[in-house]
């Protein structure tokens, strides 16, 4: 408001400012007009009387007449001292009541010389008029006290030579004059008026000044680079910024087109803008590069319209132009850094693949055959021997799976299938997985009395029992023999549920809270006899993040921990949801049956190979045939039409994948079922091989008894299927 | 003082001495214009010895001119203007002066102006014969005799030298030859002086 007023006053002064400049000039150009005119009447004047009274006679002599000397000197006195005046003060009040009175003086003086002719009377009242060419009423007082004057002391110094009469009343002065009062009524009218007139353009004017000088403002000042190009193609105007940009000044771009100045691989685009821009009515943006003075290519993304006329006659292009070179140049320095963080990250994912083969591979023999001398009664001390075996090989499995979870979330390949989950199910799940482990440390764990089935968090429902797991396991194995591991559930928050899960353990000091979820930090645990591999709650962290959640931690040193989750509650499933395993995990049944069946094993690794071949001894119906060459197993399977193939995937001569490819390219493999068993446990290969035609995919090290079950359900399709 | 405190006194004083100049010369022309010129002995009955002769039915009007006073051509004007208002019948003779019959003398503007009026005869006046007769000294000295030959007006019919318009001179004669009632009789002569015998008093009328 203030500022408005501020424009508003800033503005009634640019038009008094205005007014009174434009009334000055208007000064000015009268005191011209009559410099001329009085100048031409003095002329007029002296020719005038020099053909109609050159001279005076008695009898046969004669001399110059009054009349001639009366018009060079009287005139010349009369017109050259307001003609300097012009000169001298133009457009001053004083120089215009001068040139009133003067030109007053002037009439009386044409009247005598013309011998009072009636004509030249008029040349009074014609100069009034010219006299309100001022515009300034007041111009007339003098001019009209002249007149006034003359009549009066005419009427009593010289009544003859005005009213024809030796004495003469003053009312005829007074007619006489107000005749001419009758006239400058009028004229000061028309001067009021046209003072009006004069104010109301000059407010205009300043409105519209203001109006431009903060469009120009507008323009010359934007950060942006904007400019006007006639339909000539010629630069009319540029602002400080597009000169900046394009490393010329105004004067230079005013004698250049655009196409002077854009790099001749965008000549014939701009062209086709220019074009287009002619034939639609709307504005559009491109990107094009100028040539600055130097030579130097600038990116630019440039918008621009017509401007047209009022009939919509196109006036000229107004163009805006942004430097993006910066922008580009980070674009290129981006893609350079994209493509090589995508080959770090393929060669990181290759590494990571690789090294899941290369330790899985060992783990499988490690794993699979103490699994198997696990169930042959071996002795005491055999048996004792065998679990530190299975037990250090699962923590090395363990480990190798954290490491390619968390991996894969700082990759972005985590998939996630957030769904409803019901809280009480997941926590019943987990607790009954961990209740052997309880059982075994004598922990009691506590679960709430009831816990609401309807109660449901989205998560992805493998994952939250895999942070469940893993708090719970933490909890027990910080856990003092015949401690306590409790669950519990805080569901005030209309939001959001929260899972905690406390313990009665050793506490954590709160100093080593910000290193709790750093991978591999285990705070010191790892100079003591717990197991773990320190990457559990850093890869819980992630994957409560991942599924939109948070967790936190309060302890207290020696008396317990308490880890809490929190997911975003779901709303209650409309139908009861029901946990859908995979297809391959659907039945237990392990017995293949009496039938006669046969398998085709593509292996290289020797380990692998008698593993399998160990498993499948206690089955005496299922014939094995092996081969470590991808090009022979696949003409195996062509010869010999296996019920089942297990396919490793680093095979010396083919890749699995091409094997697998081939198999369900040829009309004669197509239905046999594959099993691809790959040390290989990255999501990505999984997904890849399964959406190629596998049947099923299991990562090395095998866990036999879950082998044996995909195996017997992958056997018992096919025979329903033939039965079918 | 500064540069424009004196420049605003100098045109101050400038224009007051521009003043009293005007002034001065203003009133110089106008005593000059309003300056009569001389009158002589005017006979009250028309003079024998004119060889015009005056009409015995209608009043006769004699106007006596110098040919080359451009003041004289306001008389002219102004007795074409009184012709034309007068209801009844008049003689009018303008007798020109001429020193001699050259054609500088005898076919000037003024002149053929004069013939021009309708009912006027213009008689040159070689000498001044007449002139003296009527007793006329300057241009433009008109005479209106009645039908028996008495005088009835004598004068100018301009307001000043060479300036037309209406006049009491000129409304008398209107009035004495429509038989009507006049103000004055007399008036008094604006014009040159019609011969070199009066030239030294007309000079000293009319200062240049």
């Amino acid at each position: 408001m203030t500022a408005q007023k501020e424009l508003e006053r800033a503005s009634a002064g640019r038009a008094d400012e205005l007014f009174r400049r434009h009334q000055h000039e208007i000064y000015c150009k009268t005191d011209v007009l009559f410099a001329r005119l009085m100048l031409f009447q003095w002329v007029v004047g002296i020719v005038a009387a020099l053909v109609v009274s050159p001279l005076t006679w008695s009898g046969q002599s004669s001399q110059i007449h009054i009349h001639v000397w009366a018009m060079i000197f009287l005139g010349g006195l009369i017109t050259l001292f307001p003609v300097w005046l012009t000169r001298v003060w133009p457009g001053a009040v004083g120089t215009r009541y001068v040139i009133a009175v003067a030109q007053m003086l002037m009439s009386s003086l044409l009247i005598s010389v013309s011998g009072g002719r009636i004509e030249t009377h008029f040349h009074i009242f014609g100069s009034l008029v010219i006299l309100s060419f001022y515009r300034d009423w007041r111009v007339l007082i003098p001019a009209t006290i002249v007149v006034g004057l003359d009549h009066f002391l005419r009427g009593i110094y010289w009544p003859y030579s005005v009213y024809g009469v030796l004495s003469a009343s003053p009312w005829r002065s007074i007619e006489h004059s107000a005749w001419v009062i009758f006239e400058d009524v009028f004229l000061v009218i028309s001067c009021l008026r046209s003072i009006t007139e004069m104010c109301s353009i000059a407010n205009r004017t300043a409105a519209l000044e203001a109006s431009e000088q903060n469009f120009r403002q507008i323009f010359e000042e934007a950060p942006i680079g904007m400019a006007v190009v006639g339909l000539d193609e010629r630069f009319r105007q540029a602002n400080a910024a597009f000169c900046q940009m394009v490393d010329y000044s105004q004067e230079e771009l005013i004698t250049r087109t655009p196409l002077d100045i854009t790099d001749p691989e965008d000549v014939a685009p701009h062209r086709q803008w220019a074009q287009e821009m002619l034939s639609s009515n709307g504005s559009n943006r491109v990107e094009k590069r100028y040539r600055r003075k130097g030579g130097e290519v600038v990116w630019s993304t440039r918008s621009g319209c017509i401007i047209r006329d009022g009939v919509g006659e196109p006036r000229h292009f107004l163009i805006m132009v942004e430097d993006i070179s910066e922008r580009k140049r980070a674009e290129a320095a981006l893609r350079e850094a994209k493509e090589e963080a995508d080959r770090a990250n393929c060669a990181k994912s290759e590494f990571l693949s690789r090294m899941s083969h290369e330790l899985r591979t060992p783990l499988n023999a490690i794993l699979g055959f103490g699994q198997l001398l696990e169930g042959e009664s071996p002795t005491e001390s055999q048996s004792d021997a065998i679990s530190h075996i299975l037990g250090a090989g699962r923590h090395l499995l363990e480990l190798i799976n954290e490491v390619l979870d968390i991996s894969g979330i700082e990759a972005g390949r985590l998939q996630l299938s957030v769904e409803p989950v019901s809280v009480a199910e997941a926590i019943r799940q987990a607790v009954d997985l961990m209740r052997p482990l309880a059982v075994e440390r004598a922990i009691e764990i506590c679960l709430p009395l009831r816990i609401d089935d309807r109660l449901h968090v989205l998560a992805d429902r493998q994952r939250l029992r895999q942070v469940l797991l893993n708090l719970l396991t933490n909890g027990m194995k910080y856990t003092r023999v015949g401690g306590m591991v409790r669950v519990s559930v805080d569901e005030r928050n209309w939001e959001k549920i929260r899972l905690i899960v406390s313990d009665t353990g050793v506490g954590i000091p709160t100093e080593k809270f910000s290193r709790l979820f750093t991978p591999f930090d285990r705070l010191g645990a790892e100079y003591s006899n717990v197991q773990g591999t320190g990457l559990g709650l850093a890869l819980c962290r992630r994957l409560m993040e991942a599924m939109k959640g948070c967790i936190a931690v309060e302890s207290t040193p020696g008396r317990g921990s308490s880890f809490s989750i929190e997911l975003p509650r779901a709303p209650l499933p409309i139908e009861s949801l029901t946990v859908h395993e995979p297809a391959i995990m659907g039945r237990l049944s392990e017995s293949v049956g009496p039938e006669k069946r046969t398998i085709l094993c593509i292996e290289d690794n020797p380990s692998s190979l008698t593993l399998i071949r160990r498993i499948l001894a206690k089955r005496p119906a299922i014939e094995l045939l092996t081969t470590v060459q991808g090009s022979i197993g696949l003409e195996l399977a062509r010869q010999q039409r296996p019920d089942l193939i297990l396919l490793d995937l680093h095979l010396p001569d083919l890749p699995g994948w091409e094997i697998l490819a081939q198999l369900q390219a040829c009309h004669e493999t197509r239905s046999i079922p594959v099993i691809v068993i790959s040390a290989d446990a990255t999501a990505r290969q999984i997904d890849r091989l399964l959406s190629a035609g596998a049947r099923a995919y299991l990562t090395k090290p095998i866990d036999v008894a879950e082998f044996s079950k995909v195996m017997g359900e992958t056997l018992n399709s096919v025979k329903e299927g033939v039965a079918a | 003082m500064d540069a424009r405190t004196r420049k605003i006194l100098a045109t101050a004083a400038l224009a007051f001495a521009w003043s009293g100049a005007i002034a001065f010369g203003l009133c110089i022309l106008l005593n000059y214009e309003s300056t009569p010129g001389g009158v002589g002995r005017v006979p009250q009955t028309w003079p024998a010895k004119s060889r015009i002769a005056h009409a015995l039915d209608r009043p006769t009007l004699v106007m006596l001119a110098h040919p080359l006073c451009s003041c004289t051509r306001a008389s002219v004007d102004e007795l074409a203007r009184a012709l034309a208002r007068a209801q009844r019948e008049v003689s009018v003779y303008v007798l020109f002066w001429t020193p001699n019959e050259s054609p500088a003398w005898q076919e000037t503007e003024l002149r053929r102006r004069a013939a021009a009026i309708p009912g006027v005869t213009v008689v040159s006046d070689r000498g001044g014969t007449e002139a003296r007769l009527f007793g006329a000294e300057t241009s433009g000295q008109t005479l209106l005799f009645n039908a028996r030959g008495r005088l009835i007006f004598s004068g100018g019919i301009t307001s000043s030298r060479g300036h037309a318009g209406d006049n009491a001179g000129e409304s008398a004669l209107v009035s004495l030859i429509n038989g009507q009632y006049a103000k004055v009789s007399r008036t008094f002569v604006f014009g040159c002086s019609l011969s070199g015998r009066q030239e030294k008093a007309d000079q000293t009328l009319c200062p240049q």
